[in-house]
C-alpha cells in the first residue's frame, strides 16, 4: 500500500512538473498567448534573434481545407521581411468567437483576428477590435467594395478590413436536368415547375439550409430580397411572399423537411450524393464537391428571382481586424500586406473567395472559369447583412420565423409578425 | 401448490441468454458507431442504411492517425493528472464525511452539491479569469484543475454512501490494534472499499478524458489540444463527416475500455475477497 | 479525560480529511457562482462587457427573462426532460443492477459492456442518436418501417414532442449504466448473510427487497437520485449538439438558453440570470436531499 501511494505521489509530481512547464517546449516565461501592447521577443525554436516583433493571428480556416493556403500566405509574409513574425493559429469558428468574448473581460486577445462579416459589428461594439480609422484613411491602397468595407464600420469608425467575400447561387445537377429535359430555372415559377419534375421518391428538387442559426438567415436572404422584402419590414407583402413561396416548396415535398436541421454543408452532401437535384450554396463548396462527387456534372446559376422581382444574393465572407491591446504597428503591416491588391487576389483565389477589393476585377479574373464566373457576376448584387451590432438578435428573429413556418408551427403571417415585433424591440433599445 | 424449480445451471443459462438479449438491444448504438466507422461516405448517405458495410474501408481511421501522437499524449496527461488530483482530494473527503461526526457535515455536503450546479459552459469566463491571473493558461494545469472540479464533488457524494454502508468493524479492530486514524483509513478502509474507489478513479479519468470545453477554452495552442478536439475537424462549416465521427468515437473509447477491462478484474477481486462476516 | 482529548483529536483529523476538497471547490467554483450572481444584477451587454462600470439594474434581468416565452419554455422543458430521464434511468438502472448481481455466467462481462455507453463522450452520443433518428436515412426509421410498425418515416427531430423523446432516450442510454453501476456498488456492500438470515426466517423475495434491500440501500439511492437530478437538469452538450434547442425552441433547456443569451446574443446579464434560475432550482433539490440525511448516518 505504501509503495503504491509513493508511486502515485511520484506520478502526481511528474504530472505537476509537466503541467507547469507548459508541455510544448516553450520557455518558462511564455504563459499566455495574447500579447500586451509592448512587443515581445521569443528566443528558442522560432529561429529568430532578438529584434523581431512577434504577433499572433487567429483564424478559423481549417488546416485541411482553406487553412493551408492561409498558412502559406503567412509564411510568405514572414519570409518576405525581417521585422515581424506572425504566428497563425487555427481555432474552430465558434471557439474563436467565444475567445473574443472572454477576451474582452480577461484581456487575453490575439494581435489579429478573423471574424465573420455580419458578426463584426457586434464584436466591435464589445471592444474586441481596435479603431483603425486613421490608419486606413492614411493608407494609399485602401480601395474596397462598399458593401464589404461597410461591415467593418461601427458608429462611424473602422474596426477591420474585409478579407474575402462570397455569395449564394443555384447549383444544379446537369445530368438530372438534361434527362428531365428542363432548362435551368431563372424565376420562382420556373424553379417550382422544375422541382415538380425533378422530385422523385429518392430525390428532392432543391436542397437548402434552414437551420436555426446564422446559416439559416444567410440562406433565406436572397429570397427575401428578391421579392422586395427587407429585414426592416418583415411584414411587408414582399417579405411574406418569399416565406410563403419557400414553405410552399416544402409542403409540396420539393424541399426536404429536414432542411431545418441542415447546415449548408449538409445541403451540399445531399446534392453531392444525388439526393437533391439542385441546391442553394456558395463557391466554397467547390472543393467539397470535387472530393465528395468528382464525377458529378454540375453548373451554377443565379438564385432564381421572384417572378416580378430582381435577382438578389447575399454577401458572405470574413474580415480581419486588429484586436484591442495588440501590437498595432506590426499588425497593421501584416493586415495591409494580406489585403493588398496582389495578395488579396492570390489568397482569395486559393481559398475560394472573391476579393473584396474594388480594384480587383473578379469577373475578369475568372472569365475562363465557368463556375466561378457566375459567382463573380452575382457578387455586385450581393447585399450585406446589417451591418448592425444587434445583427445576431435580428438574425435570430429571422431564422426562428423560418423554422416556425417550415415546421408548421406557425403560419407565415403570425411568424413574420412575431419576428418583426422582436426586431422592433431590439431597435428600440 | 407446486413450484417449478430450475436447476442452478439452467437458471444460469437462462439468465445469460436474457443478458445477451438485453445487451444486444442496448448496445445497438455502439454497434452502429463501429459499423459506420468503416463505411465510405457514399454509403453513409445512401437512402437505405445498410446494417453491414458494403465496402469496408479504414479511411476514417487513417485520417486521424497523423494528429494522434500529440493529442493522445495531451489527453493522457490531462486525464491522469485530473484523476490523481481528484482521488487525492475526494476519497479522503468522502471518508471523512462518512466516519466523523464533524459539525458542518451538512454544510460541506451542500458545498459539494452546489458546486455541481452550474453547467461547465457557464463557468468558462470566470474560470478563464482565474487561470489567466494564475498564469496557467496554455498549460496542462488549466484543464486538469478545471476537469477535477467536475469529478471531485461527484465522487465525494458517490463514495460517501459507499463508506457508510461499509461496516466499521475492521477499522475499529485496526484501531484497537494501535493504528491511528490515517493508517486505518489507508490500510483497512481503502482496500475494503477498493471496488468503489476504483470506480471513482474510472469516473474521474473518463470525465477528464472526454472533456472538450475546458481544454479548448483554456488552451488555445494547437499543440495542447486533447483527442476530443478532433471533432471540430469532422463537424464544421464544411460538413459533418459521419464515418469520421464514428471512428473518432471508437478511438476515444478504446483507451477507456482497455482501462476498464483491466480494472474489472480488480473490482471482481475486491468483491470476492470477502466482506465482514458474522 | 484521555478519551475526550482523543475524540477531539480525531474530530480534527476528520476535518483535515474533508477540508482540502471543500476549499478546492470553493476556490474554483465558488468564484464563478458569485460572478454569475453579480452579473445577473447588472446591465451587461455587448456594449458594457468590457467596461468596468456597469449599471446595477436590480432584478430587471430576471424580469426580462421571466416574461420571455422562450425562457418559460426552457424551464418547462428542463423539468420534463429531467423527470423523464430520472424515471427511466433509475428504474431501469435499478433493474439492471439487481439483474446483473445475480450469479450467472455472463453477468460480469455483459455488465462491463453495458457500461461502455457511459464512457462515450457526450458529443458522440448526441451525434450517433441524431444520425440514427434522422428522418431520411436513419436506421431507426428503417427498422421500424421494415417491422411494419410505422407506415412512413417519422421526423423524430423535426417535431418538438418526438425530439424531446429522442433526447430522453439518448440521455437514458447513457444514464442507465451509470445508475446501474452506482446502485451495484451499493448492493454489493450489503452482506449476503442478512438475506440468508431472512430466508431462514421465511421472508419472500418481495419482502426481502422492501425490508432489507431498500432500507440498507437508502443512502445510495438518495445519492443516486439527487446526483442524477443535478447532472440531468444541467444538461448542455447533449441538447446543444443533437438539436441545438430546436426545432425552434421545442427542446431548449435552461443551460442552452443561457449559453445562447450570453455567447450568441451577447445579453450576458440575462444569460447569468437564467443560469441562476437553474442554480436555484437545483439548490432547492439539494436542500430536500439534505433533509433526508440524518445526522446519525455517520457510523
Amino acid at each position: 500500500m505504501r509503495k503504491r501511494l509513493a508511486l502515485l505521489m511520484a506520478l502526481a509530481m511528474m504530472v505537476g512538473a509537466m503541467g507547469a512547464c507548459g508541455g510544448s517546449g516553450d520557455s518558462q516565461t511564455d504563459k499566455t498567448t495574447g500579447t500586451n501592447a509592448e512587443t515581445k521577443t521569443e528566443a528558442g525554436n522560432k529561429g529568430s534573434s532578438g529584434d523581431k516583433q512577434e504577433i499572433t493571428f487567429w483564424h478559423y480556416m481549417s488546416e485541411d481545407k482553406e487553412g493551408k493556403f492561409v498558412n502559406q500566405a503567412v509564411e510568405e509574409f514572414n519570409n518576405s521581411q525581417d521585422e515581424i513574425y506572425v504566428t497563425a493559429q487555427y481555432l474552430p469558428r465558434e471557439e474563436l468567437m467565444k475567445q473574443y468574448t472572454i477576451g474582452v473581460v480577461s484581456g487575453e486577445l490575439p494581435d489579429c483576428g478573423m471574424v465573420d462579416n455580419p458578426d463584426h459589428n457586434s464584436y466591435a461594439s464589445m471592444g474586441v477590435f481596435e479603431d483603425i480609422t486613421d490608419l486606413y484613411d492614411a493608407w494609399d491602397e485602401a480601395s474596397f467594395l462598399e458593401g464589404s468595407i461597410n461591415s467593418c464600420y461601427y458608429e462611424g469608425k473602422l474596426y477591420g478590413i474585409p478579407w474575402g467575400n462570397n455569395c449564394l447561387g443555384l447549383f444544379y445537377n446537369k445530368t438530372m436536368l438534361d434527362e428531365a429535359g428542363i432548362e435551368v430555372p431563372t424565376t420562382w415559377s420556373e424553379l417550382e415547375a422544375a422541382c415538380e419534375v425533378l422530385t422523385t421518391d429518392s430525390t428532392k428538387g432543391l436542397a437548402i439550409s434552414a437551420i436555426g442559426n446564422e446559416e439559416g438567415t444567410f440562406q433565406y436572404m436572397p429570397w427575401l430580397l428578391s421579392s422586395g422584402g427587407s429585414v426592416m419590414d418583415l411584414t411587408s407583402d414582399g417579405s411574406k411572399e418569399s416565406m410563403t413561396y419557400l414553405s410552399g416548396l416544402i409542403e409540396k415535398g420539393y424541399i426536404s423537411k429536414e432542411s431545418v436541421n441542415w447546415t449548408q454543408a449538409d445541403a451540399e452532401k445531399q446534392f453531392a450524393s444525388g439526393l437533391a437535384a439542385m441546391m442553394i450554396n456558395g463557391p466554397w463548396q467547390f472543393s467539397g464537391l470535387a472530393e465528395d462527387a468528382p464525377d458529378l456534372e454540375y453548373g451554377v446559376a443565379k438564385v432564381p428571382k421572384a417572378d416580378d422581382g430582381t435577382y438578389a444574393s447575399v454577401l458572405g465572407g470574413e474580415n480581419i481586424a486588429i484586436c484591442a491591446g495588440a501590437n498595432i504597428e506590426a499588425s497593421w503591416k501584416f493586415l495591409t500586406w494580406m489585403t493588398s491588391e496582389e495578395k488579396s487576389q492570390e489568397i482569395c483565389k486559393s481559398i475560394g473567395r472573391f476579393s473584396p477589393r474594388a480594384d480587383v476585377d473578379s469577373q475578369e479574373m475568372f472569365s475562363d472559369d465557368p463556375l466561378n464566373s457566375v459567382f463573380a457576376e452575382i457578387m455586385p448584387d450581393a447585399q450585406s447583412r446589417g451591418p448592425s451590432p444587434d445583427w445576431p438578435e435580428i438574425s435570430a428573429a429571422i431564422y426562428t420565423a423560418q423554422q416556425e413556418v417550415f415546421t408548421g408551427q406557425k403560419d407565415v403571417d403570425t411568424a413574420m409578425a412575431n419576428a418583426q415585433a422582436k426586431i422592433d424591440e431590439i431597435n428600440a433599445e | 401448490m407446486k413450484k417449478v424449480h430450475f436447476s442452478q445451471k439452467q437458471m444460469s443459462i437462462l439468465l445469460s441468454i436474457l443478458a445477451i438479449l438485453i445487451a444486444a438491444v442496448f448496445l445497438f448504438p455502439l454497434y452502429w458507431i463501429v459499423v459506420n466507422s468503416f463505411k465510405l461516405d457514399s454509403e453513409i448517405f445512401a437512402s437505405v442504411p445498410t446494417l453491414w458495410p458494403k465496402a469496408f474501408t479504414l479511411k476514417a481511421y487513417q485520417e486521424q492517425l497523423s494528429s494522434l501522437t500529440i493529442t493522445l499524449k495531451n489527453s493522457i496527461i490531462i486525464a491522469i493528472g485530473s484523476m490523481i488530483l481528484s482521488l487525492c482530494l475526494s476519497v479522503p473527503a468522502a471518508y471523512g464525511l462518512a466516519r466523523f461526526k464533524v459539525k458542518g457535515m451538512k454544510l460541506f455536503i451542500l458545498v459539494f452539491l452546489i458546486t455541481q450546479m452550474l453547467p461547465a459552459s457557464l463557468v468558462l469566463t470566470p474560470l478563464f479569469l482565474i487561470f489567466s491571473n494564475l498564469g496557467i493558461l496554455n498549460t496542462y494545469l488549466a484543464p486538469i484543475l478545471s476537469t477535477a472540479t467536475i469529478s471531485i464533488p461527484f465522487i465525494v457524494l458517490m463514495l460517501r454512501p459507499g463508506f457508510l454502508s461499509m461496516p466499521k468493524d475492521l477499522e475499529d479492530a485496526a484501531r484497537i490494534d494501535g493504528c491511528n486514524v490515517i493508517s486505518a483509513f489507508l490500510r483497512v478502509a481503502i482496500p475494503i472499499a477498493k471496488p468503489t474507489v476504483i470506480t471513482a478513479a474510472c469516473f474521474s479519468f473518463v470525465y477528464a478524458w472526454n472533456d472538450l470545453a475546458y481544454s479548448m477554452t483554456f488552451n488555445t495552442k494547437e499543440s495542447m489540444r486533447p483527442m476530443t478536439s478532433a471533432i471540430y475537424t469532422f463537424m464544421n462549416q464544411y460538413g459533418t463527416k459521419w464515418n469520421s465521427i464514428m471512428a473518432y468515437g471508437v478511438l476515444l473509447i478504446l483507451p477507456c475500455c482497455i482501462i476498464f477491462v483491466t480494472m474489472q478484474k480488480h473490482i471482481v477481486k475486491g468483491m470476492t475477497s470477502g466482506s465482514v462476516k458474522g | 479525560m484521555q478519551s475526550n482529548k482523543r475524540a477531539r483529536k480525531e474530530l480534527l483529523i476528520g476535518y483535515c480529511f474533508i477540508i482540502p476538497a471543500v476549499v478546492y471547490m470553493l476556490l474554483f467554483i465558488g468564484y464563478p457562482i458569485i460572478y454569475n450572481w453579480i452579473i445577473s444584477f447588472q446591465d451587461v451587454t455587448a456594449k458594457t462587457l468590457g467596461s468596468s462600470v456597469r449599471d446595477i439594474i436590480g432584478f430587471n434581468n430576471y424580469r426580462a427573462i421571466f416574461t420571455n416565452v422562450t425562457f418559460r419554455r426552457a424551464l418547462l422543458n428542463t423539468f420534463i426532460y429531467t423527470v423523464g430521464c430520472l424515471v427511466i434511468q433509475f428504474s431501469l438502472g435499478f433493474l439492471f443492477a439487481m439483474f446483473f448481481t445475480k450469479k450467472f455466467k455472463l453477468s460480469k462481462p455483459i455488465r462491463g459492456f453495458i457500461i461502455i455507453s457511459w464512457m462515450l463522450p457526450v458529443t458522440v452520443t448526441a451525434l450517433i442518436f441524431r444520425f440514427m433518428f434522422a428522418e431520411g436515412n436513419g436506421i431507426v426509421n428503417a427498422i421500424l418501417l421494415n417491422l411494419g410498425l410505422i407506415s412512413e418515416p417519422v421526423g423524430w427531430l423535426l417535431q418538438g414532442g418526438t425530439a424531446m423523446l429522442v433526447l430522453i432516450i439518448a440521455n437514458s442510454w447513457v444514464g442507465i449504466p451509470f445508475n446501474m453501476l452506482l446502485l451495484t456498488t451499493g448492493l454489493n456492500h450489503i452482506p449476503e448473510d442478512i438475506y440468508e438470515a431472512a430466508s431462514i426466517d421465511g421472508a419472500t423475495g418481495i419482502q426481502k427487497f422492501f425490508k432489507i434491500t431498500i432500507p440498507l440501500l437508502k443512502p445510495t439511492i438518495m445519492s443516486v437520485l439527487v446526483l442524477g437530478f443535478v447532472l440531468t437538469f444541467k444538461v448542455f452538450d447533449l441538447v446543444y449538439v443533437m438539436t441545438g434547442g430546436g426545432p425552434v425552441d421545442a427542446t431548449e433547456v435552461l443551460s442552452t438558453y443561457s449559453y445562447k443569451l450570453s455567447f450568441q446574443l451577447f445579453r450576458f446579464g440575462e444569460g447569468a440570470a437564467v443560469a441562476n434560475v437553474l442554480f436555484v432550482c437545483l439548490f432547492l433539490v439539494a436542500l430536500v436531499y439534505l433533509k433526508t440525511i440524518s445526522k446519525d448516518e455517520v457510523i
